[in-house]
C-alpha cells in the first residue's frame, strides 16, 4: 500500500517539476519573442506617419460597434470623444442594448436623432431591433443608433451593429472605454501592412483607466492606479499584452483579441457566426471560430497585436465585482475549451491546434486546478512531517523571483518603447507590486477561476447576465 | 570539484547547493539569475526614463528658440513682400541662429525635424525659404552623411529629409534602394525617386515584383498627388502590361483620380482578367470615371459574376447615372434573392431618379414590406451608405 | 480691422497664419480644439469676421463648428474656411455641404490664403 502512494507520490512529483520547467521555459521564451516584436515594432514605426493615412483617399472604411446598457452618467461625452477620432473615414454604430435608464433619451436630444426605416438585414440572428435613428444634423452624419430590446449580453447587442456594419472592417469597444484619438490610424495599419496573409484581427493593448484624469471623454493624464486592487490588474494587463500577446503575435499565434478593444475583419466574422450570446468569453470564442473558419476554408490568415496602448477600461475595484469578472472568465475559458476540443492536437488546425490549444489548455486552463491540488499535497504532507523545508522554500523562492522578473520585464519593454507615465515615482510605485501579486493577487485569480470551473459544471445560471462591467464604478 | 574560498556567511548556502538534489540546484541557480535580471530591468527602466527626460527637457528649451528664429528670421523676412526678387537667391541672416548649439549634432537633428514641420505646414514663397534656411545652414551635410551610413534606419531618415526638402539626389544613388530587401528603405526610396527624379520618376513600376501593399499604396498616393511639376504617365501602360496586380490595381486608383479617360479601353480589357478582385477593380473605376460606353458590356457579363462583382456593376451603373438601364435596375431589385443585391440597385435607381422618378414611385406603391423598406433607406438622404 | 478666430490643433500653424495675417489689418484669435472653439464664441457672443479651422481635433472637430456657426438659427453668418490636410474627397465634400465658404489644403501658400481671407471679408461686408 505505501509502496503504490511511494510511486504515485513520485510521477505527481516529476510532472509536476516538468510542468513547472516547461511554463517557465514559455515565459522566458515569450519574454524573448516580445521583446523581437517590440522592437521591430518601434523600430518601424518611427517611419510610418499617421498623418499620410488620415488624410488619404484610399484609407479604409471603419465601423465602430459601441454597445451601450443604462450608460446615461457618460453617454454623451463619451460618443463624443469617438466622434472625434482621428479618420477619414468611419461610422459609429452605438447599440442601445434596451437600456432602462435615459441613455436613448439623452442621445436623441443631444445629437438631434430621429428614426429612420432602416434596411436592416439580420445577417446574425439577434433579439428584435426596435428603431435605428440617424442624426439631422450633418455633423454628426456618422452616427448611427440602434435600439434594440436587451439581449442580455454584450455579445448579443454587438451583433446587431454587424449586422448594420457598412465598412469591411469592425472596431469592437465599450462604450464606456476611452479611446486614443488615433486608435483607427493604429489598429489598421497592420492590416495594410501585410503582404501575403489576410489580417483577420488585430488588438491593441489595454489599460486600467481608474487613476487617469479624462476630460470630457479625452484623456489628459494618464496614472497607474492607486488601489491596489486596480494596480494589480494594471499589472496584469501589461504583463499580459505587451509580453504575452505581443509574444504570441510575433510566431503569429495570438489565442485572443480582447472584448476592450479590437478590429475584425467583417466579412469573416459574419460567417463564423458572429460572437456567441450563450458564451461567458464571447472575445476569445469569436476568435476562435473565426481562426477555426479561416482554417476550414484555407484563408491565409494572421492576428496581429500591436503594443501600443489605445484603451483605457475602468477595472473592477472591488473584490466582489473583480470576482464576478473572473469567474466569467474562467467559465468563458472552460466553456471554450469544452467546445472545440477536437482542435486539440489536432494538426489540421496548424498553430492553433498544436501550439495556441494546448497551451490554454495546459496552462491557463488546468493551471489554477494544478495549483491548487498541489498547494492540498503540501499541507497534508506538512501535516504528516515530510517536507524538506528548506528545499521547500528554496523552490519558493524560485517562483517567486522568476515571476517578479518576468513581471518586471514586460514593465521593461513597455516603458523603453513608449516611456508611459508621467513621473519616476509611479513607476517605482508599480515596479514594487509584483512583489505583492504572488501573496495576495494571485490565490485570488486561483480561487476564482475554480468558481468558475465550478459553475461551468454545475451550470448555474448567471445572475449578472447584463454586459459585465455593469455595476463599475462610474468616472465623472 | 574546485575549492574556492568562500565568505563564512555563504558557507551554509554553498553546502546546501552541493549536496541538493538537482532541481534545488537549479533552482538555486535561477534564483540568483533572477534576481541579477530583476535588477537589471530596474536599471535599464531608470537609464532610459532619464534620457527620455534630458531629451524632454532639452526640446522644450530648444522648440521655442527654434521657433521664435524661423519666424523672425523667414517668415518674416521682407523680401516675401516682395514679388521681383526670386526666393531662391535670398540669403538669409545667420547671425542669430548662432545662439543655437548648432555644434552639436543633435541641435541641428531638432533644427531640421523643426524645419520640416513647418514645410509641413506651408509652401510657395515661405516653404521656399525654410529650403534656403537649411542650406545655408548647410544642414544638407547630415543628411548626406546618413545617406552613406551604413544602418538602414538612418538611409530611411536621410531620405526623409531629402524629399521633405526637395532637394535633387542622382538616379544611381536612389534606384539601387528601390529594390532593396528591406521593405521600409524600399518604400522610402521609391518615394524619394517619384518626387526627386528628373527622368522617369514611374520607372519602378516597371520592375516591382513584390506586391505594393495597401499602406505603400496610400503614401505613394500621397506623394504622386501632391508633388508638383510631375509628369502624369498615361497609366493604362502598366494596367495593360503589368504582371504585378497590385501595381494595375493601384494604377486603377490613379485613373480616377487622374480622370484619365484615354485609358479606358486598358480597363475594358482588363475586364477579361480571370482575377475576379481586380475585375472589380476595374468595374469600380469604369463606374467612377462616369463611362457610359462601358455600361452595356458590364450587364451583359452581369449574370456571370461573383458576388462582389455584380454588386460593383449595380454601383457602376448608379454612378454613370446615363439612365438607359433603368429597367435592369428594377429587374434586379425586384427579383434578386440576395439582399446586398437589391439594396445596391435600389440605391442605383435612387441615382438615376433624374429619369427613374416613375419607376421609383410606382415601386413605392407596390412593393413588399420588406422592398419598401430597402427604397426609403436609400432615398434616405440622412444614410450615407 | 477684421476679427479673425484659428482653430487648429498643431502647434506651429498658427505661428505660420500670424505672420501670413499682417496685425495691423487682423485681429487673430488662437484656439486650439473644438471645445475652446464654442467656450470663445459663446464669449464674444460669436463676434466674429471670419473663422479658419482645421476638421480633426479632439473634443469638437471642425464639423461640429461649420454645423454650429452655420447653424439657421444664427443671424449675422460668419465665413469659415477650412485648412486641412485632408486629401479625401468625402470629407471635403462634407465641409461644403455644412456650409463652409473656402477649402485650403495643407501646406498652404500664405499669399493664397491672404487673397482668400480678403476676398471673404470683402464678400461679407
Amino acid at each position: 500500500m505505501s509502496g503504490i502512494l511511494e510511486t504515485l507520490g513520485r510521477i505527481y512529483e516529476s510532472t509536476l517539476f516538468v510542468y513547472g520547467m516547461v511554463l517557465l521555459l514559455v515565459y522566458a521564451m515569450l519574454a524573448l519573442l516580445s521583446m523581437l516584436a517590440v522592437r521591430r515594432y518601434a523600430k518601424r514605426d518611427n517611419y510610418h506617419q499617421l498623418d499620410i493615412l488620415s488624410s488619404s483617399p484610399l484609407a479604409p472604411g471603419i465601423t465602430i460597434l459601441a454597445p451601450a446598457f443604462n450608460e446615461g452618467l457618460t453617454i454623451i461625452s463619451n460618443v463624443r470623444s469617438l466622434l472625434t477620432l482621428n479618420y477619414p473615414r468611419f461610422e459609429i454604430v452605438l447599440i442601445n442594448d434596451g437600456s432602462t435608464d435615459d441613455t436613448m433619451q439623452q442621445l436623441i436630444e443631444e445629437f438631434k436623432m430621429v428614426t429612420v426605416d432602416f434596411a436592416y438585414n439580420e445577417k446574425i440572428r439577434t433579439q428584435p431591433v426596435r428603431k435605428i435613428y440617424k442624426s439631422t444634423d450633418p455633423a454628426y452624419s456618422s452616427l448611427l443608433v440602434i435600439d434594440k430590446i436587451n439581449g442580455k449580453s454584450k455579445a448579443d447587442a454587438t451583433n446587431a451593429g454587424i449586422n448594420v456594419a457598412s465598412f469591411n472592417y469592425f472596431v469592437c469597444t465599450d462604450v464606456d472605454c476611452i479611446l486614443d484619438k488615433n486608435t483607427l490610424l493604429e489598429l489598421i495599419k497592420p492590416v495594410m501592412q501585410e503582404a501575403h496573409k489576410r489580417v483577420i484581427a488585430v488588438g491593441a493593448t489595454l489599460r486600467i483607466a481608474n487613476s487617469c484624469e479624462f476630460d470630457e471623454g479625452v484623456m489628459t493624464r494618464m496614472r497607474p492606479p492607486k488601489q491596489l486592487l486596480p494596480r494589480f490588474q494594471e499589472v496584469e494587463y501589461i504583463r499580459s499584452f505587451v509580453l504575452g500577446k505581443m509574444g504570441w503575435s510575433y510566431i503569429n499565434c495570438v489565442p485572443n483579441v480582447s472584448g476592450g478593444l479590437g478590429l475584425f475583419d467583417k466579412e469573416i466574422a459574419i460567417r463564423s457566426g458572429g460572437y456567441d450570446h450563450s458564451s461567458f468569453g464571447e472575445d476569445m470564442e469569436l476568435l476562435t471560430r473565426m481562426c477555426r473558419y479561416a482554417h476550414d476554408n484555407h484563408v491565409n490568415y494572421s492576428v496581429r497585436y500591436i503594443p501600443k496602448s489605445l484603451c483605457w477600461t475602468e477595472a473592477p475595484s472591488t473584490l466582489k465585482i473583480f470576482n464576478r469578472q473572473r469567474t466569467r472568465w474562467a467559465r468563458g475559458l472552460a466553456q471554450l475549451m469544452h467546445a472545440h476540443f477536437n482542435m486539440f492536437l489536432n494538426p489540421r488546425y496548424g498553430k492553433m491546434g498544436m501550439i495556441i490549444f494546448p497551451f490554454n489548455f495546459f496552462f491557463e486552463l488546468l493551471a489554477p486546478i494544478i495549483e491548487f491540488t498541489g498547494i492540498i499535497v503540501y499541507i497534508v504532507l506538512a501535516v504528516m512531517g515530510k517536507i524538506n523545508w528548506p528545499y521547500a522554500l528554496l523552490l519558493l523562492l524560485f517562483v517567486y523571483t522568476y515571476a517578479i522578473m518576468i513581471t518586471t520585464i514586460s514593465i521593461l519593454w513597455d516603458q523603453l518603447t513608449f516611456r508611459y507615465y508621467k513621473t519616476w515615482k509611479e513607476v517605482v510605485y508599480l515596479c514594487m507590486t509584483p512583489f505583492m501579486e504572488f501573496l495576495f493577487y494571485h490565490p485570488l485569480i486561483v480561487i476564482y477561476a475554480l468558481r468558475g470551473y465550478y459553475y461551468f459544471l454545475t451550470g448555474k445560471k448567471s445572475a449578472w447576465g447584463n454586459m459585465q462591467r455593469q455595476g463599475f464604478g462610474k468616472k465623472k | 570539484m574546485l575549492d574556492i574560498q568562500v565568505p563564512d556567511f555563504l558557507e551554509p548556502v554553498v553546502n546546501t547547493f552541493r549536496y541538493a538534489p538537482l532541481a534545488i540546484q537549479v533552482a538555486m541557480v535561477f534564483i540568483i539569475i533572477a534576481s541579477l535580471g530583476t535588477l537589471l530591468a530596474y536599471y535599464s527602466i531608470l537609464r532610459s526614463r532619464y534620457r527620455g527626460y534630458q531629451r524632454d527637457k532639452k526640446l522644450a528649451f530648444l522648440h521655442p528658440k527654434i521657433d521664435n528664429l524661423i519666424i523672425e528670421e523667414v517668415l518674416t523676412n521682407p523680401t516675401l513682400l516682395k514679388d521681383d526678387v526670386p526666393v531662391a537667391h535670398v540669403q538669409l541672416n545667420l547671425e542669430p541662429f548662432q545662439e543655437l548649439p548648432l555644434h552639436k549634432k543633435w541641435a541641428r537633428e531638432v533644427l531640421t525635424e523643426r524645419i520640416i514641420h513647418f514645410r509641413r505646414n506651408v509652401r510657395g514663397n515661405m516653404g521656399e525659404l525654410l529650403r534656403n534656411l537649411y542650406l545655408q545652414l548647410e544642414l544638407d551635410k547630415d543628411t548626406m552623411k546618413k545617406m552613406r551610413s551604413g544602418h538602414w534606419e538612418k538611409k530611411v531618415q536621410a531620405l526623409v529629409e531629402f524629399t521633405s526638402m526637395d532637394m535633387s539626389i542622382a538616379d544611381v544613388t536612389i534606384l539601387p534602394l528601390t529594390n532593396s530587401r528591406n521593405r521600409e528603405l524600399r518604400a522610402a526610396a521609391r518615394h524619394a525617386y517619384i518626387k526627386l527624379s528628373k527622368n522617369e520618376p514611374f520607372k519602378f513600376f516597371d520592375v516591382v515584383t513584390e506586391p505594393l501593399l495597401m499602406w505603400d499604396q496610400v503614401e505613394l498616393f500621397r506623394i504622386i498627388t501632391t508633388t508638383q511639376n510631375i509628369a502624369i504617365p498615361n497609366f493604362a501602360r502598366w494596367i495593360t502590361y503589368s504582371a504585378n496586380k497590385s501595381v494595375v490595381s493601384f494604377c486603377l486608383k490613379l485613373v480616377v483620380h487622374y480622370n484619365q479617360l484615354p485609358a479606358v479601353p486598358a480597363i475594358v480589357k482588363l475586364l477579361e482578367t480571370k482575377d475576379h478582385y481586380l475585375r472589380a477593380d476595374a468595374i469600380n473605376c469604369l463606374g467612377k470615371l462616369r463611362v457610359p460606353d462601358a455600361e452595356d458590356k458590364l450587364i451583359v457579363m452581369y449574370s456571370s459574376q461573383p458576388l462582389h462583382c455584380q454588386i460593383e456593376i449595380l454601383k457602376a451603373v448608379g454612378r454613370i447615372s446615363s439612365g438607359r438601364h433603368v429597367d435592369f435596375l428594377k429587374q434586379e431589385f425586384l427579383h434578386s434573392t440576395d439582399f446586398d443585391l437589391r439594396k445596391n440597385a435600389a440605391k442605383s435607381l435612387v441615382k438615376n431618379e433624374w429619369t427613374a422618378k416613375q419607376v421609383l414611385e410606382e415601386l413605392l406603391a407596390t412593393a413588399n414590406a420588406e422592398n419598401l423598406r430597402i427604397l426609403k433607406h436609400c432615398m434616405n438622404p440622412l444614410i450615407k451608405y | 480691422m477684421s476679427k479673425i478666430l484659428l482653430v487648429e490643433d498643431d502647434e506651429i500653424m498658427p505661428k505660420i497664419v500670424a505672420r501670413i495675417l499682417p496685425p495691423s489689418e487682423y485681429e487673430l484669435d488662437h484656439v486650439s480644439n473644438g471645445k475652446e472653439a464654442f467656450e470663445k464664441l459663446e464669449a464674444t457672443n460669436y463676434d466674429y469676421d471670419l473663422i479658419i479651422t482645421d476638421i480633426m481635433m479632439p473634443y469638437a472637430n471642425g464639423f461640429e463648428i461649420l454645423s454650429r456657426v452655420k447653424s439657421p438659427d444664427r443671424e449675422k453668418t460668419i465665413p469659415v474656411i477650412i485648412v486641412s490636410n485632408a486629401g479625401n474627397e468625402d470629407m471635403i465634400m462634407e465641409g461644403f455641404k455644412l456650409g463652409a465658404d473656402d477649402f485650403l489644403k495643407k501646406p498652404i501658400i500664405p499669399a493664397e490664403l491672404l487673397i482668400r481671407v480678403k476676398r471673404l471679408l470683402m464678400k461679407n461686408k
